[in-house]
């Protein structure tokens, strides 16, 4: 094992299964787990495991990423050498363009390894939440002698389509790889977490731009051509949790999941803290009167009414009267005097008026605009959306980003929808 | 704002704070549920776009450094050097403790003329406010004094605790009194001045070592014109037990004269990494201010609790102030005490127990019972109002379980348990 070590993070993922969250942010920006935003995962697993030497990899709607990172110094990235780079799409390089693909990316950025003095690279994907020492994969990668290792970890058979699903024999080697399967024998799900030995990749990203057939992607076509033509390909199994948070729904039930003792993943953990921008915000207050129970909550808020099984992300306030209930509330959103969250995801700086309650009524009634996305009760609100006072919105509805007060001319029904301005790009 | 250079006096330890001041400055005190009592100084500097900040400090200056590193917070780390940590040195001629706060500036004299600031602003580290320094070094200039006073208005019976200021109409200051038992003025001397370098120098000149006696009264008996500026904010000295205590409460109660939410002037101080405040299923928390780290599954009223402060099921805290990773166990009941950092309170232990002690000797800590960090309460202990529980101490120092109220113990050095 070389000490030097670079990693990639393809961070240009569109997400758009997690809807409005990702309607004007790259999905590794989504917030997560009540003051991260998901990046932080990868990028303190990169840190915690000593690895400072990062090219992230952004193309949709990159700006809250941007602003996310800035100079990376809560990672402690902000570096005379290495610390983390904008890899972003460009014009006046060999071939000018959009990335195509995954592995395409990483192809049009293989000048950043030109000069470096490694001998493995590691290409991750900023869409997961999990704890993972990179060193157990690098020192398994060694051991195994592979061109290319991929971290998997078990998925329930019922979701395998989801996923990339891998065979392999009990010493790893990779004998079966397909995209998103209908069905597999193996359970076995890569977790976008890939090391390869530096001139292999190079070899394998040359040869897969040449081919017109390929779509240009890891998983859908370049490990899976590797595997078939017996290429050292490794399987390493991950033990711990791991989330692909991809839908609203598995948004909204991992980000539950960590009100529960012990949280699946230890946030808490001196020895691996999650890293992530904060501003400075004052401790939480609680007021007089206040009501809470098996929630997360972050500096910044203010809670003068009753909040259950809900995350608050920093600078909430539930007023007097009001009730967060088994909801999800983004940074600096205003829950008035009397208002109710019921099953609601609610993005940053949205006004709840007084007595407005968001989620009532029947779940039974898919979303009018995206039925496959949002069709389990759940509530979902954009960024900057104003609620009138005494407004009500029912199950599955959604309300757009940065809708005005005026735009409401009556209740919202179950699985209605109110579309806020398009986005001026 | 960029030719003003501040001193910040930051090398006091308050005898007063007891256990809480015995290893750190009164600047370094945890304060508000995340921050230092320094950092309302240091932010108040930063808004007031002040660039250059020299910290004089002495006493257990350790935490203090901790604290202020390269400045980052306060956005001091910038190039050409935002912060200067003065300390006492030695030279070839003398060994320089600072004799007072007047003295750690004339100590430093030559560095602070080398940066030839146009004004001084010098300031405590102790107090909690929020001020915009811009307004006083305007009403400075335009007044043409010497040395300008900041005064903020206090209640006669009061005035024992403050140095008394009289102003005259035209806001000149006219005489200082240290703690008269009988006020003549209802302004209060808050430890805020600015002056003219040129008119500091000279009296620097004569090796003072207090503000007040060697440098204003004499500085007033010479003829130089010195003014008042009157602040109208919220204002407190906490180098004593009951006004730390009650300034920290004063965040939680309703409507706070103390707001530490303001986003147009932020309170910033050296941040941890720590996850959102965990709520368990039958926690309570009322009037209370919890920092991020902190797990609640018992009760909390009228509390500060700091980063990492664990409340376990059936524990209960009231009127408390508890720091940094402290953790109450099971069945625990912390009432009218201050803890300090990292200390255990064993399953059903009980701090603040009985009535307050008789006496004046106690008086001073207002029945409030302090805990000084690493102490660990056993099980079941009970520790009485208004006594005193040493840094380290551990079971040997609660013979029987108990401590009755008013007794103290001793501190314990860390390293007890290694030799």
């Amino acid at each position: 094992m070389s000490g030097a070590r670079y990693a990639f993070i393809l961070a240009g993922g569109m997400g758009s299964r997690l809807c409005l969250l990702s309607e004007r942010r790259a999905k590794p920006a989504v917030p997560f787990g009540g003051k991260y935003r998901i990046i932080d995962f990868t990028l303190s697993n990169c840190v915690n495991s000593g690895i400072d030497d990062i090219g992230m990899l952004t193309q949709y709607r990159p700006t809250s990423l941007h602003e996310h990172i800035g100079t990376g110094r809560p990672w402690d990235l902000d570096r005379s050498r290495g610390g983390i780079q904008i890899l972003q799409p460009s014009l006046g390089t060999v071939r000018s363009d959009w990335y195509h693909g995954t592995a395409d990316a990483i192809f049009r950025n293989l000048v950043h390894l030109r000069r470096r003095r490694i001998e493995e690279v590691l290409v991750l994907s900023g869409d997961h939440v999990y704890k993972m020492d990179y060193n157990v994969l690098y020192a398994f990668h060694a051991a195994s002698g592979a061109g290319a290792t991929v971290a998997v970890t078990e998925v329930p058979e019922h979701a395998v389509s989801g996923f990339g699903i891998l065979e392999a024999d009990p010493t790893g080697r990779v004998t079966g790889f397909q995209e998103k399967p209908r069905r597999a024998s193996s359970r076995l799900a890569s977790m976008g977490v890939y090391l390869f030995d530096r001139d292999c990749l190079i070899r394998w990203l040359v040869e897969d731009a040449e081919l017109s057939i390929s779509s240009h992607d890891f998983g859908k076509d370049l490990l899976p051509r590797l595997v078939a033509r017996g290429e050292p390909v490794y399987a390493y199994r991950f033990p711990d949790y791991w989330q692909d948070v991809g839908t609203l729904d598995s948004y909204y039930e991992s980000n539950l999941a960590f009100l529960a003792m012990p949280p699946p993943l230890n946030l808490d953990d001196p020895d691996w803290v999650i890293h992530t921008q904060s501003a400075d915000r004052p401790p939480v207050r609680f007021e007089h009167g206040a009501r809470v129970e098996r929630s997360m909550i972050a500096n910044g808020c203010v809670v003068q009414g009753r909040v259950e099984r809900s995350v608050l992300f920093p600078g909430v306030t539930v007023s007097r009267g009001a009730e967060v209930l088994d909801s999800i509330v983004m940074h600096d959103t205003f829950v008035g005097p009397g208002g109710r969250l019921d099953r609601a995801i609610v993005d940053k700086d949205v006004i709840i008026a007084e007595g407005a309650r968001v989620g009532t009524g029947d779940g039974s009634i898919p979303n009018r605009a995206c039925p496959e996305h949002l069709s389990s009760g759940l509530v979902v609100i954009g960024k900057g959306a104003r609620l009138p006072a005494g407004l009500t919105v029912g199950r599955n509805a959604r309300i757009g980003a940065f809708v005005t007060a005026d735009r409401f001319t009556d209740a919202v029904p179950a699985g209605g929808v109110v579309d806020g301005p398009e986005p001026m790009h | 704002m960029r030719q003003v250079m501040a001193l910040v006096l930051a090398g006091g330890g308050s005898e007063r704070l007891s256990v809480l001041t015995a290893e750190r400055a009164v600047s370094a005190v945890p304060f508000g549920g995340k921050y230092r009592v320094i950092d309302f100084v240091l932010s108040n500097c930063c808004h007031s776009e002040i660039r250059q900040v020299g910290i004089l400090v002495q006493h257990a200056p350790t935490s203090l450094h901790d604290h202020i590193g390269a400045g980052r917070p306060w956005d001091l780390d910038h190039r050409g050097g935002g912060l200067m940590v003065l300390q006492p040195y030695l030279t070839r001629s003398h060994a320089g403790w600072y004799h007072g706060p007047a003295d750690a500036i004339a100590q430093n004299w030559d560095l602070i003329e080398e940066h030839t600031p146009e004004r001084l602003l010098v300031l405590s580290g102790d107090h909690v406010y929020r001020m915009d320094y811009r307004a006083l070094l305007r009403a400075h200039v335009e007044s043409g004094a010497g040395a300008t006073v900041a005064v903020t208005r206090v209640p006669p019976e009061q005035s024992r605790r403050f140095g008394m200021a009289t102003v005259e109409r035209d806001g000149r200051l006219t005489a200082l009194e240290e703690k008269p038992e009988q006020a003549r003025t209802p302004f209060a001397n808050m430890g805020v001045y600015v002056f003219e370098p040129a008119v500091l120098g000279e009296r620097i000149r004569e090796r003072p070592m207090d503000i007040v006696l060697d440098v204003l009264r004499p500085m007033l008996a010479a003829g130089v014109r010195v003014h008042a500026y009157a602040f109208e904010g919220y204002w407190e000295d906490v180098g004593t037990v009951g006004s730390y205590f009650r300034a920290n409460l004063e965040a939680v109660g309703p409507d706070p004269r103390l707001v530490l939410h303001d986003p147009a002037w932020p309170l910033l101080t050296r941040d941890e990494e720590r996850p959102p405040v965990m709520l368990g299923g039958h926690a309570v928390v009322e009037d209370g201010l919890v920092a991020n780290g902190c797990r609640v599954d018992g009760t909390v009223r009228r509390a500060v609790l700091f980063p990492g402060v664990h409340v376990a099921a059936g524990a209960e805290v009231e009127d408390a102030v508890v720091m940094q990773d402290t953790r109450i166990e099971a069945g625990a009941r912390v009432h009218h005490a201050i803890l300090d950092k990292c200390v255990q309170v064993g399953e059903r232990a009980i701090v603040g127990w009985g009535e307050v002690p008789a006496g004046p000797e106690h008086a001073w800590l207002e029945g409030l019972t302090l805990i000084g960090k690493d102490a660990t309460i056993t099980p079941g202990a009970r520790i009485g109002r208004a006594a005193i529980v040493g840094i380290g101490a551990g079971a040997a120092d609660l013979p029987g379980g108990e401590l009755v109220a008013g007794a103290v113990t001793g501190n314990r050095p860390w390293y007890e348990g290694v030799v």
